[in-house]
């Protein structure tokens, strides 16, 4: 299971995850920092590249599997959650990876976020908050602070943005953290310890939009404005502590990991494999609609 | 003597009228005979008005039948509450609670009265024999063993069996019950000619089972390892038995959060290497749309069942009706086409199951099964289903010199290109909703958008041709034609039968694959046909409305009789358009 990540004797580098396609970012995007720290820690992971099943949804950030060399699926808008569990129920062997925006995973998509942490199955799933709606030209987001003005808010944002550090760390994720791609070797750190974490792993990583966000949003504030919760002396296994300093969304920057559950509890792909191990084989319904030869006692109901 | 018996019974909900019905149809698959069980409800989630009519003979039952020949009524309100479900007729024998206070010359149905009318004192004989109302369906169940000479020990022994966990006292009673209106019915005889006959296919063991628990069955039967779905009536059956039995196959269920995260796990499950499925009924079907899209591009194997409901929009969930034909075929917006398989029978729901997969795997695509809360949710008896007739289709994957140079969505011939899953080494591809070219890589190219397009229309073609998802019946050279599908199917074979009976020439076809539509099988059929009916369970005919917009040409009379779910459509009715059409 890949939450042991167990030693290849292969050595890889970077070089084993970066696929040939050329992205079709923005110049200066901070998501071409989130791939380079995805391909970091995977090489730190080492879990061959056909191992790894790389799941997004829509939006600039979610073409991010097909920059890697990991078997990739492109979905639909919000749907990575749900799509990405079924592919973990099923081979739970794989090493899973979610990743899109913030409108894909607090907008659209946000009725599954809840659910993916109650179930608790052993996947990073990464967030790329730069506040906009990029693809479609800069219209609000989910995480657009209030006031903002947009190509779809002329006036300003009337609405509050969501929390999305605030949020996980409610519905119960067992692994909350924050990342800058300024940060490049933080970030890298982050996603690798996310990855190793077993169980549902959150990475938000404000990831700035050099065509449609603000400019003290982008990388070269971030490494001014960046705060290490590390360095602050923050107990990571503190979940209330973690929710305090998760208020600060959108004010202070805080980077590194707010919350790491001290005592992960079984994941949902554990589960699953203990009970197929218990039921394997037991009273099949199915032969009885096959066996042909007579029971007596079998199907006789009667009123009650 | 008479070989086909249809009872309609209603009461409230303490009443246990559907329990009698389902002790009727155990004691008759005990027996040998053929029957068929549909239950009807209220909308209560508890209490209310309940019915059931059951159909039983000695041949095989087509259909749930017409007007009833037996009509227990406990009381008048709930009975008429059911309208044309449970309707009666000038010879329907009608037997009727005494307390309700009615005299059988005032009995609240149409002139005129059926001729045989019965108060029988069924809740005093309950309290005599048990000391509790409970018992009040045993009685009933005595009642008709007695006048119709149906299962007597087979119910008996269904009772023993139910009640002998309850206590000596408690078995006792019920088993009084039954004798009293067993000995009722002896005193007041209607005599020997509306005995059902004996059966005569005896020999062998026969089950008693639903379209939803078939599905379910049949999914495992085929390699089913994964389902994803969400409660909804008439489907949440399917996900129900699955949850009880994929894990002994090695097997996962996701209840979700919504429709679209169970198809969405599904879709998931495929893409990781495994055969998967989803259920749902038509709220379900509208949500799951976007997700179907993407397994048509994606090119990724699914089955989905969509139990159809009365709709639009919520509409009536606990009614049949085939109204979602369109949703399913037109489901999700671009150039793709879905298959749709239809089942017409509960015993058939396996097949057409099966099926499913096996074009899923095969043409990498997903599949609709349209089954209808009809056959989803009636009991019928069928027989151990014979499994060497089935043959089982896992998707093409690439051999190991494919995978030295992979490219997933490579142009083939029949326009299918072998798949690889996560954890295949060499196999690594993007599947993505997003046009991409041969390698999976994202393109806005419309040359290669067309070749995409012709190259996952294309693959389908060979489904056109599967004559075996179509039924031929009757003769050869009729010129009058009827196409069913659905369990509305085994309403139109009846009608054939009864106006063969009269001497009348007809066909009929019955589509298993209602979409896409094959042309050249509908060009045959219709070739000979001067009239021809299409017979279907939706206000539209939408089934006649797709079979219009392909084929090539239709009969000169090619009319539809639709009718609006909710709103049976007896064999009877059918046999009149026939008569009709062999007169005009």
């Amino acid at each position: 299971m890949s939450t042991e990540c167990p030693l290849s004797p292969e050595v890889f580098t970077t070089k084993d995850f970066r696929s040939s396609l050329k992205p079709i970012w923005c110049p200066g995007c901070g998501d071409y920092g989130v791939v380079t720290a995805i391909y970091r820690a995977l090489t730190a992971i080492k879990r061959p590249s056909h191992e790894i099943a790389f799941i997004s949804g829509i939006g600039c950030s979610s073409r991010i599997p097909g920059y890697t060399t990991a078997y990739g699926f492109n979905t639909v808008h919000g749907r990575a959650l749900p799509i990405a569990q079924g592919i973990k129920m099923a081979n739970p062997e794989l090493l899973v990876l979610v990743a899109g925006g913030d409108g894909d995973g607090f907008s659209i998509g946000g009725g599954h976020v809840p659910h993916a942490i109650r179930r608790n199955p052993d996947l990073t799933y990464i967030v790329m908050d730069n506040q906009i709606y990029g693809l479609t030209k800069g219209q609000l987001s989910p995480t657009s602070p209030r006031g903002l003005k947009t190509a779809s808010s002329a006036y300003g944002s009337m609405e509050d943005p969501v929390n999305p550090l605030l949020y996980v760390l409610a519905y119960g994720a067992g692994f909350v953290a924050q990342g800058v791609p300024a940060d490049m070797e933080g970030l890298a750190k982050i996603i690798e310890e996310a990855i190793r974490y077993p169980g549902f792993a959150f990475v938000n990583i404000q990831s700035p939009c050099i065509t449609y966000g603000d400019a003290d949003t982008q990388l070269k504030t971030q490494k001014t404005r960046m705060r290490k919760l590390e360095a602050e002396g923050h107990d990571a296994s503190n979940r209330l502590r973690a929710m305090e300093l998760a208020q600060e969304y959108g004010r202070t920057l805080y980077t590194g990991v707010f919350y790491r559950n001290p005592n992960p509890p079984p994941t949902y792909d554990s589960q699953i494999r203990e009970r197929q191990q218990n039921l394997r084989g037991k009273d099949m319904a199915l032969e009885q609609l096959l066996r042909k030869e007579s029971d007596e006692e079998a199907e006789v109901p009667a009123a009650c | 003597m008479v070989d086909d018996l249809i009872i309609g019974m209603a009461g409230s909900g303490g009443d246990g009228i559907v329990s009698a019905g389902e002790s009727l149809i155990g004691a008759a698959a005990a027996d040998g005979y053929f029957a068929i069980l549909t239950k009807s409800f209220g909308s209560q989630i508890r209490g209310g008005e309940s019915s059931c009519r059951l159909r039983v003979s000695a041949r095989p039952v087509l259909n749930p039948g017409g007007t009833l020949d037996v009509a227990v009524v406990l009381n008048w309100e709930d009975f008429l509450r059911f309208g044309g479900e449970l309707p009666v007729g000038p010879d329907t024998v009608v037997i009727y609670e005494t307390k309700t206070g009615v005299e059988p010359a005032q009995i609240p149905l149409a002139e005129p009265h059926p001729s045989i009318v019965i108060a029988v004192p069924m809740e005093a004989m309950a309290m005599s024999a048990a000391g509790t109302l409970q018992a009040k369906n045993n009685v009933v169940l005595g009642l008709l063993a007695g006048w119709f000479g149906l299962a007597r020990e087979s119910i008996l022994k269904g009772i023993r069996k139910k009640f002998a966990r309850k206590g000596e006292a408690v078995l006792q009673g019920n088993e009084r019950a039954f004798a009293s209106g067993m000995d009722y019915a002896e005193k007041h005889p209607l005599g020997s000619a509306r005995h059902l006959s004996p059966s005569v296919h005896t020999a062998g063991r026969h089950l008693v089972t639903d379209g939803n628990e078939m599905c379910g069955a049949a999914a495992l039967f085929a390699g089913c390892k994964f389902f994803g779905g969400y409660p909804i009536t008439p489907a949440t059956e399917i996900m129900q038995y699955l949850g009880r039995e994929i894990w002994k196959y090695g097997g996962s269920l996701l209840q979700a959060e919504d429709e679209i995260a169970g198809i969405g796990a599904a879709v998931g499950a495929s893409f990781a290497g495994v055969k998967s499925m989803t259920a749902t009924s038509g709220p379900g079907l509208s949500l799951k749309t976007e997700v179907l899209g993407l397994a048509s591009v994606a090119e990724l194997p699914l089955v989905c069942v969509n139990v159809q409901r009365g709709g639009p929009s919520t509409g009536m969930p606990t009614k049949p009706e085939q109204a979602d034909l369109f949703a399913a075929a037109f489901s999700a917006h671009g150039d793709t086409v879905r298959p749709v398989l239809a089942p017409v029978s509960v015993a058939d729901m396996f097949g057409i199951t099966v099926d499913a997969f096996n074009i899923a795997e095969e043409f990498q695509t997903p599949v609709l099964v349209l089954s209808d809360q009809e056959i989803a949710q009636r009991k019928e008896i069928v027989s151990p289903v014979d499994t060497s007739t089935f043959k089982l289709v896992t998707r093409l994957e690439p051999t190991p010199q494919q995978l030295e140079n992979y490219v997933r969505f490579r142009f083939t011939e029949s326009g299918i290109s072998p798949i690889s899953h996560p954890g295949m080494k060499g196999g690594n591809y993007l599947a993505a909703g997003i046009e991409h070219n041969e390698l999976g890589a994202p393109t806005a190219s419309g040359e290669i958008h067309a070749r995409m397009n012709d190259k996952r229309l294309k693959k389908m073609d060979p489904l056109k041709q599967r004559r075996d998802l179509f039924v031929f019946e009757g003769d050869v050279d009729a010129t009058i034609g009827l196409v069913s599908w659905g369990s509305i199917a085994g309403v139109a074979l009846e009608a054939l039968h009864l106006a063969r009976a009269e001497g009348i020439k007809v066909r009929l076809l019955i589509p298993k694959l209602v979409y896409p539509v094959a042309e050249e099988i509908y060009a045959e059929f219709f070739a000979p046909l001067q009239r021809c009916l299409v017979v279907e369970q939706s206000h539209q005919g939408q089934l006649y409305r797709i079979i219009r917009m392909w084929a090539s040409s239709v009969p000169p009379q090619f009319d539809v009789l639709a009718k609006s779910g909710a709103n049976p459509i007896p064999p009877e009715e059918v046999l009149a358009k026939i008569r009709a059409m062999a007169r005009s």
